[in-house]
């Protein structure tokens, strides 16, 4: 695995500057190699061996800083490579038709490594895992995690060993165990990373196993498609600039191959004079390598991507042409000319029912509640007539004259004389309002006589005399020669006992004024009326009663002033029966007749309620009246979807008439539109 | 038993934060009692008004503290309590006892002749009208079905046929003859009218009132088999005059007194011997034409007796009143034999059905309520009006519908059994304060607040 030019510039300078600690001078050499080393994504030992005859003892402790700076750069350049990876997709789907081609099964293979290969593994598994190279690092078992943990620790304790025996410089001394902790917690983390990513990937792959069916044989390709990669030689051109920016020593060996330091063989580019077109062909062909490279460069993002999404293939299938069946249309027309006659008939026949007015009777017919009362049996004789005559006679014409009465006597009853329910002609006092003058007259006279009254209190010695009231205005007078000697004390007194006054007039307004709970008691007992003398009535009806915001203001505006009832919702009849004092049902009469626009459209996106039904929409007060007392709780909403079921709720609070006459109401209203 | 020598409950004056009344009291109480006074509060111990004393140790509580008390207890109570003998008080009490329980007077031996008479008058027309309904039931279901839908129908199409101003103030009361030829209408003015209907022209004006005319109501014979000098019309005042009228005078033919506060109706029996009147002192009288007298005065409302109703067979009378309670009276026995109980305000109107076992009530609550004699219980309530349902009406012949007019200016049209709405009566820009029904059955009269009447009829 190489690295981009453009990363390993990046590192350049901390390399210089690492080489420069290690050493104590500044070694360009070293830095070139090193870097070089990297470029080539040569590992750890790799490394070291090559840097070894420059650095020495301190080769090893070099490369593995070299490999965490490494690392940390990766890392930071995450986002950055999320953003060339989109740059890159774009272009994939310009030139999709062209790749498909070359591609072909790859693809899949590419995104299920894009998936499972998490960058940060890159770097430290080759120097310390055991397990075959071929493996690929999507199949990590917790195993493997457990060996890259205990490699990290083992390399940390050599690291702690290397320091305290060797002791490359007294700065790295310094920095040592705090650096050892940090990699101790970095190589944990990511090993937890690792195995929480893999867990997820094995999950989702376990859950669908269809999808992804192709997993097994993912290896192999892979390798195939890395071993090309190098092939091809990308890796090079890449690292090329680097040399030309900084020229190295070149040291020939005796062969005539050009070496490094250590005097092991070095791979120079060689620039050769070629044709145009060859150029153009290695490009492309380097081009081509690079977009089926692309996807397993970009390894952060597979988790978000999601194989099981359609995404539209860029070319559009063609159209070919479609023809309708024959006759469709007709049989089309034909059903809508059908309903129109159907409509009509219809139509016909309720205007001929109307104006017979045969209409109206059946439906209020229809309407009328089955009459479980009855005619019942006609009585052979009405009670209150068998009263007064004796058993078992015959009414015939013969005998009437000479029927002895039962019970009829001259007396005059004075049967018990009940009290009305409500005692209406209590005598209504009204309170004696004064007018603002004799309200002040008499405040003047209460005030003058509690004066009064302590006047007298303190003549007879029965109080102490109350200080002298003092003011800034009356302060000479007052004090008039304590003043004189000492105006500053006797200011202070003034203001003092000014302040006192200030502060008890404060005090006794606090005490009279309600507390929080007082006032909202207050408040209830304003709205709540006084229902002694019977509970005043409202019934309404509405016929669309589905606009939740208009179902909110009913029931808000009836819990809070204190009424009871009931919302029926059926269709089109709607009713809403509330019960309370007279004043509270003058707010909420006004409320359903005037200020709720019941036929203003629901909302915007309610279009689909018909427009007929909504334009009709409005409330009606079906009646109004007073009763003994209340027969219904708090407010709620009953959604009764048969009048049965409506009449049936009405009836369990005792008020079905109210039901009845709506509904009939209702349709009455209805027939005569 | 009349209570007119019972004093009136004492107004217990309230007492208002900062009034002139406490101000009084306070004054009183500074000043002490005058000599009068004292004698006054002596009696008023005496008589056991003034509890002066909690307990036992009145005999050694010192002059000063007693004399102290005695006139705080006066400024509270006031001067009136001493007036107050004790033997009101005990009357007061007597009276309120025999409210209690129920009991029973004699009456004239007139009233017994009378009621034997009622009775033998009433069985037979009950036992005609039980075989008339006995027919009527024999008539399959489906023809009677047909009948009740063609009613209907007509009801449906029930229009205000014409409007004619009755008078300068508002019409109270409406009745069409027997006949159906002419209507009668009583105003707040004194004057009763007589119309010729359809085509609504006056025949007469009657005059003899002073105060407002309550109701004047038809003979059942007149028109049919009276002649036209006999006492065809009764009519009633709030000043508590009832006068009769003949059909061809302006002038009443006699007066009936005997009444001291206002009359709200007169109601003829059906047999025309009797004539009921519901007087505002609680009571309903029975007043026998033939031997022109009071026979019957008859208590057991609390309150004023506002509407008054015969059953037709003549056996019973219904009664409703502003305690908000109706009541059934048995004119044979003279019992109360049904408590109409239901209504939450004052009743203002009653009336029978045709078919003998239910009866229709209008209260001030709004509602319409219509009882059932044979099972004794209110079978239904009819949520009729916006306002006070000020008459209530059967239809005369066959009972099957029920007109209610109302002070929300509306009469309205009731199929019975059932109650739903059939037509709204609207055109009146007054309360509705009478309506009526042709005998006939062709129109229908309302009579209004705002000085007009209404006929509506079948288009």
């Amino acid at each position: 695995m190489s690295l981009p030019k453009r990363e390993v510039d990046e590192l350049r300078p901390w390399v210089e500057r690492t080489v420069k600690k290690v050493l104590g001078f500044s070694e360009p050499t070293v830095v070139t190699a090193a870097l070089h080393c990297v470029g080539k994504g040569l590992d750890k030992r790799k490394t070291t061996d090559q840097l070894r005859p420059f650095l020495d003892d301190s080769a090893s402790s070099f490369v593995e800083r070299l490999f965490e700076a490494l690392e940390e750069s990766r890392n930071s350049r995450g986002n950055r490579a999320a953003g060339e990876k989109n740059r890159k997709r774009e272009l994939k789907e310009v030139f999709g038709d062209e790749m498909e081609g070359v591609k072909g099964g790859d693809s899949v293979e590419s995104v299920v490594k894009k998936k499972r290969v998490p960058r940060f593994e890159e770097v430290e598994e080759p120097p310390v895992l055991p397990g075959p190279p071929t493996e690929s690092p999507g199949m990590l078992t917790k195993m493997q995690i457990k060996q890259m943990m205990e490699a990290a620790t083992r390399q940390i304790e050599e690291r702690k060993k290397q320091l305290s025996f060797v002791t490359p410089g007294p700065i790295m001394q310094s920095i040592a165990p705090s650096q050892a902790a940090n990699f101790m917690n970095d190589a944990i983390e990511k090993a937890r990373k690792a195995a929480e990513l893999q867990a997820k990937i094995q999950s989702t792959l376990a859950m669908k196993p269809g999808i992804l069916g192709a997993l097994g044989n993912t290896g192999p390709h892979n390798l195939v498609a890395l071993a090309n990669l190098h092939a091809m030689g990308i890796a090079p051109p890449k690292v090329e600039p680097r040399e030309v920016t900084k020229p190295t020593p070149l040291i020939l060996d005796e062969l005539g191959r050009t070496v490094d330091a250590s005097g092991k063989e070095v791979e120079l580019t060689h620039r050769m004079p070629t044709l145009k077109a060859n150029i153009r062909a290695v490009k492309r062909e380097q081009f081509r390598q690079q977009l089926k490279e692309k996807p397993s460069d970009d390894l952060e993002s597979t988790s978000y991507f999601d194989s099981r999404v359609a995404i539209n293939s860029a070319q559009r299938a063609k159209r070919g042409f479609r023809f309708h069946e024959q006759g469709r249309f007709e049989k089309i027309a034909q059903r809508i000319r059908t309903k129109a006659q159907l409509e009509k008939l219809q139509m016909e026949i309720a205007q001929a029912a109307k104006k017979t007015g045969i209409q109206a009777s059946t439906k209020l017919a229809l309407i009328a509640p089955k009459k479980e009362l009855g005619e019942g049996e006609i009585p052979h004789i009405e009670w209150w007539d068998s009263y007064i005559l004796p058993s078992h006679i015959e009414l015939i014409s013969e005998n009437r004259q000479r029927v002895e009465m039962h019970g009829v006597t001259n007396l005059v009853e004075h049967p018990i004389q009940m009290a009305p329910p409500v005692d209406t002609d209590k005598p209504v006092t009204l309170g004696v309002y004064l007018t603002k003058k004799e309200q002040k007259k008499l405040r003047r006279q209460t005030r003058r006589e509690a004066q009064k009254e302590l006047q007298e209190k303190v003549r007879l010695g029965l109080m102490p005399p109350p200080e002298p009231k003092v003011r800034i205005s009356n302060l000479m007078r007052v004090l008039g020669t304590e003043a004189v000697q000492d105006p500053t004390k006797v200011e202070a007194h003034v203001r003092a006992q000014m302040a006192k006054r200030q502060k008890a007039h404060e005090e006794a307004n606090a005490a009279r004024k309600l507390t929080a709970e007082q006032r909202k008691e207050k408040k209830v007992k304003k709205l709540k009326e006084d229902l002694s003398h019977g509970v005043h009535i409202a019934v309404y009806r509405i016929r669309n009663l589905h606009n939740p915001a208009k179902k909110f203001k009913v029931e808000a505006n009836a819990n809070q002033l204190y009424l009871t009832g009931t919302v029926v919702l059926h269709k089109d009849v709607n009713i809403v029966v509330v019960e309370g004092g007279p004043k509270a049902q003058k707010k909420f009469k006004r409320l359903m007749l005037n200020r709720i626009k019941w036929d203003e459209p629901n909302s915007k996106r309610d279009d689909s309620d018909d427009e007929g039904s909504r334009k009709y929409n409005k409330c009606t007060l079906v009646w109004e009246g007073t009763a003994k007392e209340r027969s219904y709780g708090e407010v709620k909403f009953k959604q009764c979807p048969t009048e049965s079921m409506a009449r049936e709720h009405f009836k369990k609070h005792g008020t079905e008439h109210y039901w009845d006459l709506a509904l009939s109401q209702s349709v009455l209203e209805t027939t005569d539109d | 038993m009349s209570d007119e020598d019972e004093v009136p409950v004492v107004k217990k004056a309230r007492i208002f934060y900062g009034s002139l009344e406490e101000k009084e009291k306070l004054r009183l109480s500074r000043e002490g009692i005058s000599s009068t006074a004292k004698d006054a509060v002596k009696a008023g111990i005496e008589a056991g008004h003034i509890n002066i004393s909690s307990g036992e140790s009145m005999e050694m509580e010192e002059r000063v503290k007693r004399r102290e008390r005695l006139r705080n207890i006066l400024s509270v109570v006031g001067p009136d309590a001493l007036k107050k003998s004790k033997k009101e008080d005990e009357k007061a009490k007597r009276t309120q006892d025999e409210y209690q329980q129920t009991w029973y007077h004699e009456g004239p031996s007139s009233l017994k002749e009378a009621r034997i008479w009622l009775a033998k008058y009433s069985l037979p027309r009950a036992v005609e009208r039980l075989d008339a309904a006995r027919a009527q039931k024999e008539i399959p279901e489906s023809t009677r079905t047909v009948k009740q839908q063609e009613l209907h129908k007509t009801l449906r199409n029930v229009n205000n046929f014409c409007s004619q101003i009755g008078d300068d103030r508002p019409i109270s009361h409406c009745q069409f003859s027997p006949n159906s030829e002419l209507l009668v209408t009583a105003s707040w003015s004194g004057l009763c009218k007589l119309w010729k209907v359809p085509g609504c022209t006056l025949i007469r004006t009657l005059r003899g009132h002073n105060t407002n005319v309550g109701a004047i109501s038809f003979h059942p014979q007149a028109t049919l088999t009276l002649e036209e000098s006999d006492v065809n019309m009764a009519s009633c005042a709030a000043d508590g005059s009832v006068k009769l009228w003949s059909l061809d005078s302006d002038e009443p033919v006699a007066d009936i007194e005997g009444h001291s506060m206002r009359v709200a109706r007169v109601a003829w029996h059906p047999s025309g011997r009797f004539l009921g009147t519901t007087c505002y002192d609680n009571s309903w009288r029975l007043w026998d034409l033939e031997a022109q007298e009071e026979i019957l005065h008859q208590e057991g409302h609390s309150k004023g007796v506002h509407d008054l109703h015969f059953h037709p067979d003549g056996s019973l009378a219904g009664t409703g009143g502003l305690d908000a309670f109706a009541r059934v009276w048995d004119l044979r026995t003279g019992r109360c034999i049904m408590f109409l109980e239901g209504h939450h305000q004052e009743i203002y109107s009653i009336n029978f059905s045709p078919n003998g076992f239910h009866v229709a009530t209008g209260s001030g609550d709004n509602t319409c309520r219509v009882w059932d004699l044979r099972h004794r219980r209110c079978m239904y309530t009819i949520p009729a009006h916006e306002n006070l349902v000020s008459s209530v009406k059967f239809q005369p012949n066959d009972g099957h519908f029920l007109l209610t007019g109302a002070y929300d200016n509306t009469a309205k049209v009731w199929t019975h059994p059932g109650w739903s709405p059939l037509k709204t009566l609207a055109g009146h820009e007054g309360k509705v304060m009478g309506l009526d029904l042709s005998p006939n059955g062709q129109l229908i009269a309302t009579c209004s607040y705002d000085r007009t009447f209404k006929l509506w009829m079948a288009e």
